[in-house]
């Protein structure tokens, strides 16, 4: 390796990057207007609202103020459920992953409570719920904090203990919060893998490589270059990125170490896979075709956009195949859910992946024998 | 190395070189030597086997058989050692798009891990002074191929290869870049040169080879295979009158008419050149114009292969 080497192969490639201004807003500038298009279209879903059933066995004023009152707070669309079913059963025969019930005598409690000043009157709600489903602690959290709201001002007194949020662990993430990471992961995928599948078979189809065979660079030097720009453009892409969703979304995402430590592992996953394809595919535009044809599902699958969640099963375990899922999830497990263990589990599995096709792309690459 | 002084030190030697693409026999079993300080060219038409000669020899590519040795080195085994050795402009030469003249020859400086390479004076060697800020993809084709040569003397080389400098280029660039190549001649640099020009070989080249179909069919200085190939005159001539061929016909020569009416004859002796005048002259055919010169390199490959060098008619360029 000679750093001088690479060091002029790295000022070529930047300053060329810089000097073709398409290139370098299909880079640099198209993630940043995905963002920004994505963000404007899902940000009235932000105030999406929770699907709640609702048994009223009391059947009062009230008990329908009650529900009112759930209803006002903007987070529940409210369904009501016959008092004459099984709440339970009703539950798993339409597969609900909640159910509230307001218990017979509820105003008959809350007179005694009201009128009387008795403190041993109260009322239970009970929440049907299932508990291996993933929305339902958000909207139990969310009915227990309009419980105990009211609970307070039944009290006459005013709060003591008042809260201020700050993000927690196990805080609600906005979609943008979940979409960015997918872009960036995305972003940073597409430029390695094209920037390399490109510049590889355009200097070659110019002869530049048969040039080079005649000089003394190495292949080392030639590959460590091509990392080290890719690596380059990523992280500006991703810089520019998360500058603009801070400004105009005003995300909230966890950044640490984990961020570059995706990247570089992007980097090298697609930079490897560039070079295996341009080693076997000789035109430059079928070599173009096939970055198109293994990036494309890569990007629809592999939760760039959406949750896989959204998807049939069968898509599920194909999406769990593709690298770019498990930068996906590394990604989002670091900025959003802070699950380092997760993260772990993710880099190591993109990790083995980057380093074996990184390893074909390093044998792929020759320089002998212009044809 | 080791070989004893000869009449020259040879830098290159060629053995019995051979190499095939599948069933294809590019190159036929080959051989020949280049002393240091001349300029060899190898001459011949498309897909004679040029460029495959000259990158098995720069290292580009490998032979299928055959002993090959650059610089006292076997060029199969010895890349690494041969490379900063040697300066390669390899056919269609192409550089970084965006790049400029200064920039790219201080690229190529780099790779060859040089600190003192005078950039400058490469550049007024090839004169690119006032384009030294031009981007690689705003010059024109003339400049670009000049480029390559400064960027194949960037290591200052023993030996520098040119596969086909100046095809493509218009007249007046191609003169340009002879200009440089005479520059390099006169310093005495070693240079292998590949051409299907055949002004290019004679104006140039020490040592012309002509390859035709993957063999080398002559060899020798310019003047020699002219004299031992084409020992004749070639008289051309321009009528009013269509007659004039069947005259010069019916004398027993073989006259050839080209696509300007003008018939070009092979004559062994001044003599001849009498008889058909005065042959013309008595049948009172009115004569336009006339000229008479020995043969050039194109001539002797005609003689040799039976083909042209390029398209177009034969020699139809005329004399100049
Ligand atoms: N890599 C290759 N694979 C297969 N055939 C090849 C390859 N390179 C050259 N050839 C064939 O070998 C023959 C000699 O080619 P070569 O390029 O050496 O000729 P050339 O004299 O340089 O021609 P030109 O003047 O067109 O450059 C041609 O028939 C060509 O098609
Ligand atoms: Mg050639």
């Amino acid at each position: 390796m000679n750093p001088r080497v690479v060091g002029a192969n790295l000022v070529v490639s930047i300053k060329s990057f810089y000097r073709e201004k398409t290139a370098m807003f299909f880079t640099m500038a198209f993630p940043i207007i995905l963002i920004l298009v994505f963000g404007t279209i899902f940000m009235d879903q932000e105030n999406v609202s929770f699907h709640l059933y609702v048994q009223d066995l009391d059947h009062t004023d009230s008990s329908a103020q009650l529900v009112n009152t759930l209803e006002l707070n903007g987070k529940f669309q409210i369904t009501k459920v016959e008092p004459a079913v099984n709440a339970t059963q009703y539950a798993k025969n339409n597969k609900l992953n909640l159910v509230l019930t307001i218990p017979e005598g509820y105003e008959r409690s809350l007179m005694q409570r009201m009128m009387r000043n008795d403190p041993n009157a109260s009322a239970t709600i009970t929440y049907i719920y299932d508990p291996s489903s993933t929305s339902v602690a958000t909207k139990m959290e969310i009915l227990n904090s309009v419980f105990a709201e009211i609970n307070q001002r039944m009290s006459g007194k005013p709060p003591f203990i008042r809260s201020a949020e700050t993000s927690i662990l196990t805080k609600k993430y906005r979609f943008i919060e979940f979409f960015i990471p997918g872009i960036i992961a995305m972003a940073v995928m597409t430029a390695s893998l094209f920037g390399t599948v490109n510049l590889n078979t355009e200097l070659r189809q110019k002869g530049v490589i048969r040039k080079l065979s005649t000089t003394p660079i190495t292949r080392t030097d030639w590959i460590l270059a091509n990392i080290l720009y890719q690596f380059i453009l990523a992280v500006i892409s991703t810089i520019a990125m998360l500058l603009v969703s801070y400004a105009v979304f005003h995300i909230s995402l966890q950044i640490n170490a984990w961020l570059p430590v995706f990247i570089v592992l992007d980097v090298f996953a697609f930079v490897g896979i560039g070079m295996v394809l341009t080693r076997f595919v000789r035109e430059a535009q079928s070599a173009a075709a096939a970055a198109n044809a293994i990036m494309f599902p890569m990007m629809f699958l592999s939760g760039s956009f959406f949750p896989i969640e959204m998807m049939p099963g069968f898509l599920q375990t194909l999406a769990r195949i593709l690298p770019l899922y498990y930068v996906n999830e590394g990604l989002r497990a670091s900025m959003v859910f802070v699950d380092n263990m997760a993260a772990l589990r993710n880099s190591a599995i993109i990790g083995v992946f980057a380093a074996v096709v990184f390893i074909m792309g390093i044998f792929a690459t020759k320089w002998e024998e212009g044809k | 190395m080791g070989s004893m002084m000869k009449e020259a030190e040879h830098v290159i030697e060629v053995e019995k070189l051979t190499k095939r693409y599948g069933d294809l026999l590019a190159v036929n079993d080959i051989s020949f030597n280049v002393r240091k300080g001349e300029v060899f060219a190898l001459l011949g038409p498309n897909g004679a086997g040029k460029t495959t000669t000259v990158e098995i020899i720069d290292t580009i590519r490998t032979p299928t058989s055959g002993k090959v040795s650059l610089l006292g080195m076997d060029v199969t085994k010895k890349k690494h050692d041969i490379v900063p050795r040697i300066g390669v402009l390899p056919q269609g030469f192409s550089s970084f798009d965006r790049i400029t003249v200064r920039e790219t020859l201080q690229y190529y400086s780099r790779l060859f891990r040089l600190r003192d390479t005078d950039v400058d004076g490469l550049i007024e060697l090839v004169t690119l002074k006032d384009k030294t800020q031009e981007i690689y993809k705003n010059l024109s084709g003339g400049l670009q191929q000049r480029l390559g040569i400064a960027i194949a003397l960037v290591n200052d080389p023993e030996v520098v290869f040119l596969d086909e400098p100046t095809t493509g280029l218009d007249p007046r660039a191609r003169r340009e870049v002879w200009d440089v190549l005479l520059g390099l001649k006169k310093k005495g640099t070693t240079v292998f040169l590949t051409t299907h020009y055949m002004e290019e070989a004679e104006l140039l080249a020490d040592t012309v080879a002509i390859i035709s179909k993957g063999k080398i069919i002559a060899m020798g200085s310019p003047g020699e295979l002219i004299e031992s190939n084409a020992n004749y005159l070639v008289l051309t001539l321009q009528f009013v009158d269509e007659q004039a061929f069947e005259i010069v016909r019916k004398m027993g020569f073989e006259p050839v008419q080209d696509n300007r009416k003008n018939i070009k004859v092979r004559v062994e002796h001044t003599d001849d050149v009498q008889k058909i005048l005065n042959a013309i002259k008595d049948a009172g055919t009115s004569l336009h114009s006339l000229d008479v010169r020995k043969p050039n390199l194109e001539e002797v490959f005609l003689k040799l292969t039976g083909e042209a060098l390029r398209e177009g008619p034969a020699g139809g360029r005329g004399a100049e």
